[in-house]
């Protein structure tokens, strides 16, 4: 599983970072580090990666199979 | 069966709406009202696809019944705006508001909480809303934006002239209306003020954010930056205050769930998010339609007024299971309450964080209290819904 990052959409609302702390990260400016950018999201993170993308209010992450 | 008729001015239907959006949901998802000439959405999944659709679904009309026009505002009120001149806008202040920036202010809404609430210890009662709710949100607004602490009282008063409300009249009236031009007239002068001696708050922020233009990058004037301040504030305030109050009410007629609350402040964090899902604070939002839209079987023709009930969106059977219960532990992933895609609510994490503090410093003074229905009183305009007085007995 891979996650697409819409980075013009992204405002720094963390709430990716809630739901998948070892997943995503967003520092005091809301800029967002995306652990796994290019790669696969490893087996054990899919779950709370797949909740992140639920739950961000911009739309900014999206799944991709 | 008596007709199904909804409108957002009614104030009888108002007093409890649910289940006359429960009948819209089942029965017309796409209700019509030609007294009004506007469509409504009631289901949560209708609501939030209206949401993410913002093409279709255009904000650039206005998003108050009342206020919409066939044509465009045209103006910088973020609100009423369509990507991609909204984004520019929006731009410039989102990173004033993320969870980080907005944690930092904690301690200093649990200090305003301190001093609006320890008065009133011994003391039998008081009005949750005019003497808390009401206060506390623009105290913490006029904190963010830089109002000089010598200025707040005179600031909080005239944010309170602002949503005064006169019976048919309604938010456009002459008392509201001298408020805004003295606001922003504060406001100006404050920003005029930063731009020769700038400060860590927003005004000054506002001054120095640039916003990429067809005709290139620029800085916000003073005149855009004062509405921008004022929207700020407006956004801020009042729905926070009815968030509150509906907390204050929900928990006493939920004793239960109140102790639960009272007992393990943990469960704070939920409780504010099943508050703002059983009675959002801002129950409709409109939007025009840019292009026909096939819902339920029916054509919504473009140029179309439709109404979101994000009020009913939150007790949608189809969503959440046994909808009308209102429960502090409820597991679920989210609401319609704060909108979502471009115009989610930029101030969630603060009215969020507001939200958790306040009731956390209710409940450590007050873990219970009685509400004086006789004497309370209910606010409504047709986009915010909550009470306007809330009498308790502690």
């Amino acid at each position: 599983m891979r996650i697409d990052v819409d980075w013009d959409a992204c405002e720094g609302h963390g709430l990716c970072e809630d739901a998948a702390p070892k997943v995503f990260s967003v520092d005091d400016d809301g800029n967002l580090t995306y652990f796994f950018d290019g790669d696969e999201v490893p087996a054990e993170h899919e779950n709370a990666a797949r909740n992140a993308v639920g739950v961000c209010p911009v739309i900014a992450l999206r799944l991709v199979p | 069966m008596t007709e199904l008729y909804w409108d957002p001015y009614d104030k009888t239907i108002d007093v409890d709406p649910h289940p006359i959006w429960r009948r819209l949901r089942d029965e017309q998802p796409v209700y019509f009202n030609d007294r009004f000439g506007f469509y409504a959405l009631s289901r949560y999944e209708d609501v939030d696809n209206a949401n993410l659709d913002h093409t279709t679904y255009s904000s650039a009309h206005g998003t108050v019944l009342e206020m919409m026009s066939d044509q465009p505002y045209g103006g910088a009120h973020m609100i009423f705006m369509d990507p991609p001149a909204h984004t520019m806008m929006r731009v410039l202040v989102s990173r004033a508001f993320t969870p980080r920036r907005i944690s930092g202010l904690e301690d200093h809404i649990r200090k305003i909480c301190s001093e609006l609430l320890d008065p009133r210890i011994g003391t039998g009662g008081f009005d949750y809303v005019q003497d808390f709710a009401a206060l506390l949100p623009s105290m913490v607004i006029s904190e963010l934006l830089g109002v000089d602490p010598a200025d707040r009282e005179e600031v909080r008063l005239l944010i309170d002239k602002t949503f005064h409300i006169e019976e048919g009249k309604g938010m456009i009236n002459d008392i509201s209306f001298a408020a805004q031009i003295e606001l922003n007239g504060y406001y100006t002068e404050a920003i005029e003020a930063r731009r020769t001696a700038p400060r860590d708050d927003l005004m000054t922020a506002l001054t120095e954010a640039e916003m990429g233009t067809d005709e290139g990058v620029r800085r916000l004037t003073t005149s855009e930056a004062a509405d921008f301040t004022g929207l700020l504030v407006a956004a801020g305030t009042e729905t926070v205050a009815r968030l509150l109050g509906w907390a204050g009410a929900l928990l006493a007629a939920y004793p239960d769930e109140r102790a639960a609350v009272a007992a393990d402040p943990s469960l704070l964090k939920n409780a504010v998010e099943e508050t703002l899902r059983f009675e959002a604070p801002s129950p409709v939002q409109g939007r025009t339609l840019h292009s026909d839209v096939e819902l339920h079987g029916t054509t919504i023709p473009e140029g179309s007024k439709v109404l979101l009930l994000t009020g009913s969106a939150g007790r949608d059977g189809r969503k959440y299971s046994d909808p009308d219960t209102y429960n502090v532990r409820r597991q679920f992933e989210g609401h319609a309450s704060f909108g979502r895609g471009v115009h989610f609510c930029l101030g969630a994490s603060l009215a969020r964080l507001e939200g958790r503090v306040a009731l956390e410093e209710t409940l450590s003074r007050f873990p219970t209290w009685e509400v004086d229905h006789d004497r309370a009183v209910r606010l409504h305009t047709s986009t915010v819904r909550g009470y306007e007085k809330l009498p308790i007995v502690v």
